[in-house]
């Protein structure tokens, strides 16, 4: 009874948290659903996110969560350039050449974040941000519960943008089989475009959501990468619902594995576990 | 004869680059020089794995800090650095053959996942494990390397000097041999590599161990001038990012590839070593337009270039007889 009740605290905050990994890995798990890209670029694009929240915090004063409906739109249009004039040409040389352009993306982000923001560490600071409230006995900062909600309801808009739109059925389809798209009437190359956009739309958000729950610093991209890997692992490639299960496997895994193994099982027990799957289910655990 | 010349190159390059330290070259070139050594040897190996053997392994510092690490642990049991250099090498060799048994299972994107989770765990193990030394020593803390100041600064020079011309060396045998042969049809086509009798799986496997082994002779090395360890340097991305950078920049499975490559990353890296964010974000814009104009780097880049100026000749020639 007592260990249940001291497991209450990270098993809730372990969930929680794991909606703010879904957020981060949704970008990269559609990019890789639609184009077959591994967009190692993405953990710094989120942090990316992040420092544009922190400038329009300190330069014009603006929440961060009001911050997001100007972001959508802004990150949208430089993920559709992005991918019309750097991923869909290298695509077009070999599978290896998208990877190692989006390696080149990923140092070009972290280093100009570097030079514009300074490597001092940072943080979304608004008034919300200290506030907890008490669950039984379970003390839950707001944020986290904001990191869920924000899961949700990315996950709900994306799924029917999928599912009910034409551009979103065509993604879809184009994602399942690209030449059978192509011979339907589908522009294979305008369908990454938007779905490139929609991942930098999420990146950001994802940035909004991490910088108000961690500080960030320039180079906290990788280990962001490496998490948003290990969701979409656990859940399986390109699965949405799959992202959403990795998502909360790996918050859990990660604050279980810090109540019984000490600040270092936090993220030592996720990576064994994604080792794991990776071994025996390389699909992922809802993978098909 | 082209043989010959060649290897006489090779030997004479080397000697003179022996020398330099004897003839009392700057010290800056020496320090050039050995960085150049060791990513070269680095890049060298990552141009097997993902340029001739189609393995994406996105995990050298795995290799590179094992290495680091067991040449650094070793000398604090009072065991001397060459040889703890050269159980670094053995140690990230039987750790590739022990990680193989898992990521080998892994195809293609997943493999490259697989991979890259590697140095991340490693990094998390060491933070954590303190297998010598005190309260103060170990875990965030890193290690001292014991008794680095009794090595003299040229021998450090000449082991990088003698890894970066073994790598070199080891790379034309391979690609010369049955060994490359093997190699250079599984990259072109692994199933039908698989049907004209090729052990795909044993030869992949083969070049996974000998660049790790390579790559741990690196670590040891480049952590013993270093004098210092710690796991959020040993097991950093950037040893991928270096690796990668001078191979792309190069020529990726061309086997002078990571020597040019490295030569452009280490003059970038020492120009621009007062401004670090420039000289990678400079790195980075390079690499991006290497890709899209010449995707077979500078080597690649140079090669056409000599074909399209020797096609240009021949059509001359007919024309003027």
């Amino acid at each position: 009874m007592e260990l249940l009740s001291n497991l209450a605290s990270p098993i809730v905050i372990g969930i929680l948290m794991g909606g703010l990994y879904v957020v981060i890995a949704l970008g990269l798990s559609l990019v890789f659903g639609v184009m077959k890209v591994i967009n190692v670029a993405h953990g710094d694009l989120v942090i990316f996110g992040s420092y544009m929240a922190y400038a329009a915090l300190t330069t014009l004063g603006l929440n961060p969560l009001w911050w997001i409906l100007p972001s959508l739109p802004l990150f949208f249009i430089l993920g559709y350039l992005i991918e019309k004039y750097l991923l869909n040409r290298a695509a077009k040389i070999s599978p290896d050449a998208a990877l190692i352009i989006a390696f080149g993306l990923a140092l070009i982000v972290q280093n100009a974040s570097q030079i514009i923001w300074t490597p001092q560490t940072r943080s979304l600071i608004t008034d919300f941000t200290m506030t907890t409230f008490k669950v039984g006995r379970v003390y839950i900062p707001l944020v986290y519960v904001l990191d869920f909600v924000a899961a949700l309801v990315v996950m709900v808009v994306v799924r029917q943008f999928l599912q009910r739109t034409y551009l979103g059925q065509a993604i879809t389809a184009a994602s399942q089989d690209r030449q059978t798209a192509e011979l339907m009437g589908i522009n294979p190359s305008r369908v990454y475009q938007v779905a490139f956009g929609i991942a930098m739309a999420l990146a950001s958000i994802a940035g909004i959501f991490y910088g108000l729950t961690f500080s960030f610093y320039p180079s906290s991209g990788p280990a962001l990468l490496i998490i948003a890997f290990g969701v979409i692992i656990l859940g399986g490639l390109g699965s949405m619902v799959g992202t959403f299960i990795g998502g909360m496997i790996f918050g859990l895994s990660q604050t279980l594995g810090g109540y019984f193994f000490g600040p270092t099982g936090q993220l030592l027990v996720p990576f064994l576990m994604v080792l794991l799957v990776l071994t025996i289910r390389p699909q992922g655990l809802f993978g098909r | 004869m082209r043989k010959y010349s060649l290897l006489g190159t090779l030997i004479v390059i080397t000697v003179l680059a022996a020398l330099l330290p004897v003839i009392g070259a700057p010290k800056t070139w020496l320090l050039y020089l050995f960085y150049f050594y060791v990513f070269l040897a680095a890049a060298n190996m990552w141009n097997l794995l993902a340029g001739f053997s189609g393995l994406l392994a996105l995990c050298p510092a795995a290799f590179i800090g094992l290495g680091g690490y067991t040449m650094t642990i070793l000398t604090w049991w009072g065991i001397q650095y060459y040889i703890g250099i050269i159980v670094g090498g053995v140690v990230a060799a039987l750790f590739a053959m022990l990680i193989s048994m898992s990521v080998f299972r892994m195809k293609g994107v997943y493999f490259a996942i697989g991979t890259l989770v590697l140095p991340a765990i490693l990094k998390l193990v060491f933070l954590r494990w303190k297998p010598v030394g005190g309260d103060f020593e170990g875990g965030g803390a890193g290690y001292m390397v014991k008794g680095v100041r009794a090595i003299p600064p040229e021998v450090t020079y000449w082991l990088a000097l003698g890894i970066g011309l073994a790598s070199m060396v080891l790379i034309l045998i391979i690609l010369r041999s049955k060994f490359g042969l093997g190699l250079a049809a599984i990259r072109d086509n692994d199933i039908s590599a698989a049907s004209s009798g090729i052990n795909v799986f044993g030869l992949k496997l083969s070049s996974f161990i000998i660049a790790a082994l390579v790559m741990g002779v690196v670590g040891g090395i480049f952590y013993m001038n270093n004098g210092y360890i710690e796991p959020n340097n040993a097991f950093d991305i950037n040893w991928l990012m270096i690796v990668l950078l001078a191979t792309v920049i190069g020529g990726k499975g061309l086997e002078w590839g990571p020597l040019f490559g490295t030569v452009i990353v280490v003059a970038l890296r020492f120009q621009l070593a007062r401004y670090a964010g420039i000289s990678l974000l400079i790195q980075g814009l390079i690499l991006v337009v290497i890709m899209l104009v010449a995707p077979q780097g500078i080597v690649g880049l140079i090669r056409d270039l000599r074909k399209k100026f020797m096609n240009q000749q021949n059509k001359k020639l007919p024309s003027s007889s």
